[in-house]
């Protein structure tokens, strides 16, 4: 038992990356989703590569509006007014997929420091705290984000802000009850008896020990907020002075849906996708953190 | 070096219908302990070991008592005669001086250099985050005792004295077996120089091969560094090879005390020579009778009277705390079983306060049965008189304080005082 681990010293990034290779699934999920982030970082540093020159707005094209099937000129066809879906949805992941990370990571920062404090100053706060989210649970989220966002104003920065008001309760919640079973630890109560402050504890011991849970609860919520993102955009919550986003590009062909239904299934897919694809990442995500399935 | 006085923690337990209860986890421990000495703390777990090494180093508030630090000897006699004799004033001014439960804030954390413990458990007390060398430079730098570049400097000298290479310093706990996981531990204990170091059950989480390597190491640094230390351990041998003097705990009370051969060679304490008769002895044509015991460990919500040990003591007597329920359970399993032929079917024991009624048994057999089954059955002892209308009569009983037994020994058993 003494002699083991001079190859030790990595054996542990091995085995995370073994477990999380032997799940087929898992690697589809994070190929599908490592190309949405190539597509959205491409839009952003170097359009041209995709051959756009302008990824902040679609290309309209009025001389031919009506929308045309799928052909070899336009892979998944037009919507109105002439816009090359294809290029309309390379250019739209950028902004669904920038706007929900800033989305998730918000409500993920403000929820584990909310939930890190209630659970580990205990009392009052903590009593406050779960009432306050019990308030949010009980109301559907996008009934609240349109709430919100009616009294924020409704444009894309407001809505933003109204779904990490939406969405941290739910990591505070999470982030209390990892919270209370790390504080019970005897890592931590060491750490009182070194002599380590309350602040130095929650930082330094638990936060970190909160964060593997927590980055897999973040990729499986990218998939819902995309999804709810794309929804207030689509029944036009969020006017869009053509901005290239994909609920409001399923919006545009939204006339047309009987006779070309393409409009709205390809935009739609691509949302669909994404949601599947960070799901199934962070199943296999979270059999790597759970010590239980790695054996 | 430091000494607890009548200490106590009584955990609240919620309970449904009989609403919250004290689980008496640590009830009225007196111990000192010298400066340099190695004071080891025996009893089964559940006995209320951890409970009190967590209370020494201020890890858990006690319910009561007193717990002095860095006190002389003579204060700490001092402190213990005044309680005794309930002398109030002097005893406040030796506590204002020396109690540890006093310390606040930065006072406190001072205090923490001076002190520290190892846990039973090296997988989980290290955090899992944290590389050896920060694992060891924690308690030098939450208190302040070294910074820097000076505090990266001794954690890898101590890493080389607790016999692991420099290296190490930057792996993670998870990179290192259970032996060496312990010795990153035992090196953070020592990091900031304590002279008091409570080890909890250090060795009995580890692997038998690697136990005794961990008490060598522990021996070592007490031997150049005349370290003060508290052992807890279940394991007798683990006393034996390591303390100078031995505390034996059940249920959460102190039930003996003194040097070590004298206590494990000559205990006194029925309780203590039922544990150390339990041990294997070395050489086998010196195996001695051994004593076991019967029943279990009580329940600590609500724990014997009197002694707490009685209900399982092969010595004890009609002082010793004994119930009308206890009598009464002991007597009807007679009448309904060995004695069925002399009293048939219609007797019926009844406890009440402090008395048994016997219904429909003549008082002379009942009188028969307690002499003959007084040996065996300890319960019977408490009987004190058996009157005309078969009513027993229950003996007043009185709670064992801890007595000297001699110079260096004192136990908490009746049959000393
Ligand atoms: N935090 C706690 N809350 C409630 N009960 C506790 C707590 N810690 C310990 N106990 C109880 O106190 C008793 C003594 O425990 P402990 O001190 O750990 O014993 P030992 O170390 O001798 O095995 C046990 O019955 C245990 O269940
Ligand atoms: S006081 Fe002594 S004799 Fe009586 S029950 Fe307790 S240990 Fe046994
Ligand atoms: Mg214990």
């Amino acid at each position: 038992m003494e002699e083991r681990t001079e190859e030790g010293k990595y054996s542990n990034l091995i085995l995370s990356l073994k477990v999380f290779f032997s799940n087929r699934t898992a690697v589809a999920g994070m190929v599908i989703f490592l190309a949405y982030v190539v597509d959205a970082l491409i839009m952003q540093f170097d359009p041209r590569l995709l051959g756009v020159t302008n990824p902040n707005q679609f290309t309209y094209n009025f001389v031919n509006p009506v929308p045309q099937p799928p052909s070899s000129q336009y892979p998944l066809g037009t919507t109105y007014p002439g816009i090359n879906l294809l290029q309309a949805i390379l250019e739209a992941i950028r902004v669904d997929l920038g706007y929900s990370m800033l989305i998730v990571v918000g409500g993920a920062v403000i929820g584990a420091v909310v939930g890190i404090l209630a659970a580990y100053v205990g009392g009052y706060l903590d009593e406050l705290l779960m009432r306050f989210t019990d308030i949010f649970f009980s109301v559907p989220y996008l009934v609240l984000a349109i709430a919100v966002g009616f009294a924020l104003g409704r444009s894309f920065t407001s809505m933003v802000i109204a779904l990490i008001i939406v969405w941290w309760p739910i990591y505070a919640r999470y982030t209390r009850s990892l919270t209370l079973s790390i504080k019970e630890s005897v890592f931590v109560e060491a750490a009182k008896a070194a002599g380590a402050s309350m602040v130095r504890i929650m930082f330094k011991h638990i936060l970190p020990n909160t964060l593997p849970p927590v980055v897999v609860q973040i990729s499986l919520d990218l998939g819902s907020v995309v999804g709810v993102f794309a929804t207030l955009a689509f029944i036009g919550f969020i006017p869009n002075a053509n901005t290239p986003e994909l609920g409001y590009l399923a919006s545009l062909g939204l006339n047309y849906v009987q006779s070309a239904p393409w409009t709205v299934i390809f935009p739609g897919l691509a949302i669909t996708l994404f949601a599947l694809s960070v799901n199934l990442m962070g199943d296999g995500l979270r059999d790597v953190i759970d010590p239980r399935r790695r054996s | 070096m430091i000494g607890a006085f009548n200490l106590k923690k009584y955990f609240p337990v919620r309970g449904g219908v009989v609403g919250t209860q004290y689980l008496k986890a640590v009830d009225n421990v007196t111990l000192t302990v010298r400066r340099g000495e190695v004071v080891g703390v025996v009893g089964e777990s559940g006995s209320g070991k951890s409970t009190l090494g967590r209370m020494l180093i201020r890890l858990l508030e006690p319910t009561g008592g007193e717990i002095l630090f860095d006190a002389p000897e003579e204060e700490m006699v001092k402190y213990r005669e005044a309680l005794e004799s309930g002398d109030k004033e002097s005893a406040e001014m030796i506590s204002r001086k020396y109690s540890l439960l006093r310390k606040k804030g930065s006072e406190l954390r001072k205090l923490r250099t001076r002190m520290s413990m190892v846990f039973q458990d090296p997988y989980s007390s290290l955090d899992p985050r944290f590389r050896i060398l920060d694992v060891i430079m924690e308690p030098m730098i939450s208190t302040g005792y070294l910074r820097g570049e000076e505090a990266r400097k001794k954690a890898l000298d101590l890493l080389e004295e607790v016999g692991l290479p420099r290296a190490f310093g930057n792996r993670y706990p998870h990179e290192l077996s259970g032996g060496q996981r312990q010795r990153v531990a035992i090196a953070r204990a020592l990091s900031t120089d304590p002279e008091l170091v409570i080890l909890d059950e250090p060795t009995s989480a580890l692997d038998v091969s690697v136990q005794a390597q961990i008490l060598n190491l522990l021996k070592e640094f007490r031997r150049r560094k005349n370290i003060t230390m508290v052992l807890i351990t279940h394991n007798i041998a683990v006393v034996s090879y390591m303390a100078d003097r031995v505390a034996v705990m059940y249920s959460g009370r102190l039930m003996e005390i003194g040097d070590k051969d004298d206590v494990l060679t000559r205990p006194k304490h029925p309780y203590t020579m039922a544990l150390i008769s339990s041990v294997p002895r070395p050489r086998p044509g010196e195996a001695r009778k051994r004593i076991v015991l019967k029943g279990d460990p009580p329940n600590l919500l609500s724990p014997p009277r009197g002694c707490v040990f009685h209900p399982r003591c092969p010595m004890a007597f009609h002082e010793c705390g004994w119930t009308a329920e206890e009598v009464a359970e002991d007597i009807n399993y007679l009448v309904q079983g060995k004695y069925y032929n002399v009293f048939g079917d219609n007797v019926k024991v009844i406890p009440l306060q402090d008395k048994v009624k016997v219904e429909g048994a003549n008082p002379e057999s009942i009188k028969k049965v307690l002499e003959v089954e007084r040996e065996n059955i300890r319960s019977l002892t408490a009987v004190k008189e058996v009157t005309e209308d078969s009513l027993l009569i229950i003996h007043a009983f009185q709670e064992p304080k801890l007595y000297k037994e001699s110079e260096r020994r004192s136990v908490s058993c009746l049959l000393y005082r």
